[in-house]
């Protein structure tokens, strides 16, 4: 919406073409404008209406900040989207050095299995993982078989369970992430330092994850931003109890009819997301700097 | 043997099918340079990054200071290695960069400092500490490159042409001051080069490589005055390489016709035996133009035309046909070029001892 309102004309006497020359952007801002900023805008108005009167109120915020069950469920969006970005980004981390390295003929292999899971649908693959950690699923009969344990351990319809799920989704998000970061780095850096003494984990320490951290971030931010916002995977695999802010709005709008309360979980799910992205892009910036890279 | 820092046997390296480096067998002694000169796929960077250990051979052993190489990493090698694009570490000042190695080998902070300092004054960067490497000019990362490099105090310190990214006139500098500064440290020194000036400038040996294969090792001079096969007498200088056959003269001696053509020249008498010279080489120096006053007696004259000038300043480059196809390189002073116009008759001579037969 603000990229709409900062498009001011230009002044015509310094350039005669001004406004043809931003003919093509229309179509993209039409769309932007009908498809964004339009239901956003909306979605604020419902948000400040009385549930049952639809006249101007803010108690929707009041219930928002005052009701402990929505507290806790923010606070649990934030702590599965936070786990999640760590799992993905550190089981990425190896698998994008490898693609980026890598010149053997297994690269291929290994980029295609990374990005393939993207084929198929979340809710299929939501299912799948419900399949092997639901309490009689694989990993359970499996373990009771092997007498290891002798109940089924709550592996799904709890965190784990969506943080495992998540994870597996999100994955190749993070894996891309970081494989443009350390493509970018020049292999020889890594051989200089190592001729000079520095043993594998020197490297990584003092080399590889100092060069890589804007790749770090952003695989962070991606991973926390479509945990946050996804719905298929908390509600397959979380069950009733693990409820986040995507399943709490789906809740309030198909059982509870109350639009304004889920408009407002939406707006927090929303300010949550920006003021994330904008974090890690304000430490993005200041280790560029201070990384002179 | 103690003296000799690095030693290869028989090394061979093959990446499928294709063979790399056959068999070389070469020892650099300690304090010595030594360039590995060739052109581009002639395997002289295979066998540095084998020499530092970032690959390993296939075949054969490498020696460092008397010791197998094989399975040893390159942080345990104690060598240096400067890059062709330096590898600065981007997110580290000079300071840092310098320092890493010593770091790494867990030397005392203050110690850490001495040395930093002294290495960047013996590449004379001193006061460009803080700086980091993005803030640096191309000759002052080289410069960093070279002082991180020796820092540690490696006794061996490996170069991957080092100064084909600088401009010609800090390249030719830098010559000179690598030069000085090994041997300032009496470090060894295997630098990787296609450039044969600089190889020519600055080693006490020149080993000449060509398709996997070492194809002679000597002095600068030597390699140059005594070129072994017409692909380095081609590749070290400027040099007119004609295909000969060998018959008696008078008086037991012997001279050569250049293959298709009824040229006829006298060579040396002793001139290295070479039984089955198939080439011969003429360096365009040793060509001289002469007027009508030919006076030296042993050299083998020959009448011709000039085809084309090429002025270099000081020196002149001259292509001169003495026959349909022959052509002969010349090269003279700048001074005579208002003689020497093309299309103008010369006569050149060039003296016995100056063709150098080749036997491949």
């Amino acid at each position: 919406m603000t990229i709409v309102a900062t498009d001011s004309p230009a002044a015509p006497a310094r350039r005669a073409f001004t406004l043809r020359g931003y003919v093509p952007l229309f179509p993209p801002f039409a769309v932007l404008l009908l498809f964004f900023a339009v239901p956003i805008g909306m979605m604020i108005g419902i948000s400040v209406q009385d549930p049952k009167t639809s006249q101007f109120s803010m108690a929707s915020y009041q219930r928002f900040l005052t009701d402990g069950l929505i507290i806790a469920g923010l606070f649990r969006t934030i702590l599965m989207s936070g786990l999640v970005a760590i799992c993905v980004t550190v089981m990425a981390y190896p698998v994008a050095y490898f693609l980026a390295r890598s010149t053997s003929r297994w690269r291929a292999v290994v980029f295609a299995l990374a990005i393939a899971p993207e084929l198929a649908g979340v809710v299929l693959r939501t299912y799948g993982w419900l399949i092997i950690l639901e309490d009689r699923g694989f990993v359970n009969d499996a373990l009771i078989w092997l007498g290891f344990v002798s109940s089924p351990l709550p592996l799904a319809k709890n965190l784990f369970g969506v943080v495992v799920g998540l994870t597996h989704v999100v994955l190749p998000f993070g894996i891309l992430a970081l494989l443009t970061s350390i493509q970018g780095i020049d292999p020889n850096i890594e051989k200089a330092a190592q001729i000079l003494g520095a043993s594998r984990l020197s490297v990584i320490r003092h080399i590889l994850l100092p060069l890589s951290i804007p790749g770090i971030v952003s695989s962070l931010l991606i991973s926390f931003t479509m945990a946050a916002s996804a719905y298929a995977t908390p509600a397959l695999l979380g069950g009733a109890r693990f409820k986040v802010l995507a399943t709490m709005i789906f809740e309030q709008i198909m059982f509870y009819i109350n639009w304004p309360m889920a408009a407002v979980m939406a707006i927090v799910l929303l300010v949550l997301m920006l003021a994330i992205t904008f974090a890690g892009g304000r430490v993005e910036t200041r280790l560029h700097k201070k990384l002179n890279i | 043997m103690n003296d000799i820092d690095i030693e290869l046997i028989c090394v061979r390296k093959t990446y499928g099918n294709n063979l790399v480096v056959n068999d070389i067998n070469l020892a650099i002694p300690k304090g010595e340079f030594v360039s590995l000169l060739g052109p581009s796929g002639c395997g002289k960077t295979t066998t540095l990054n084998m020499i530092a250990g970032f690959q390993e051979p296939t075949g054969g052993e490498i020696r460092i200071r008397g010791r197998n190489q094989a399975g040893v990493p390159p942080e345990k090698r104690n060598i240096g290695l400067v890059f062709q694009n330096y590898a600065l570490f981007p997110h580290m000042t000079v300071a840092e960069n310098v320092g890493f190695g010593l770091k790494m080998k867990g030397t005392p902070r203050a110690e850490i400092e001495q040395t930093v300092r002294t290495a960047l004054k013996s590449v004379h960067l001193e006061g460009l500490e803080a700086r980091y490497p993005k803030e640096l000019s191309g000759g002052q990362q080289q410069r960093t490159a070279l002082a991180r490099a020796i820092a540690p105090r490696p006794s061996v310190l490996l170069l991957d042409e080092p100064l084909s990214n600088l401009d010609l006139k800090l390249r030719e500098a830098m010559r000179v001051e690598l030069k000085e500064i090994q041997q300032q440290l009496g470090m060894t020194f295997v630098y990787v080069t296609h450039d044969q000036e600089e190889a020519m400038a600055m080693s006490d040996r020149v080993v000449v490589m060509s398709g996997g294969v070492i194809t002679q090792e000597d002095k600068p001079e030597h390699i140059y005055n005594a070129p072994r096969t017409s692909f380095v007498a081609d590749f070290i200088g400027k040099s007119n390489i004609f295909a000969v056959s060998l018959r008696p003269a008078a008086d037991d001696r012997q001279e050569i016709v250049i293959n298709g053509s009824s040229i006829a020249l006298a060579i040396a008498a002793d001139q290295p035996k070479v039984a089955t010279a198939k080439f011969c080489c003429i360096r365009p120096e040793d060509v001289r133009v002469v007027g009508n006053d030919v006076s030296a007696k042993d050299a083998n004259v020959l009448d011709g035309t000039i085809c084309k000038t090429v002025n270099l300043g000081a020196h002149l480059d001259l292509w001169i046909a003495v026959d349909r196809d022959i052509m002969i390189k010349a090269l003279v002073r700048s001074s005579r070029s208002n003689q020497l116009k093309v299309g103008n008759p010369v006569s050149i001579s060039i003296a016995p001892a100056a063709i150098r037969l080749l036997a491949e």
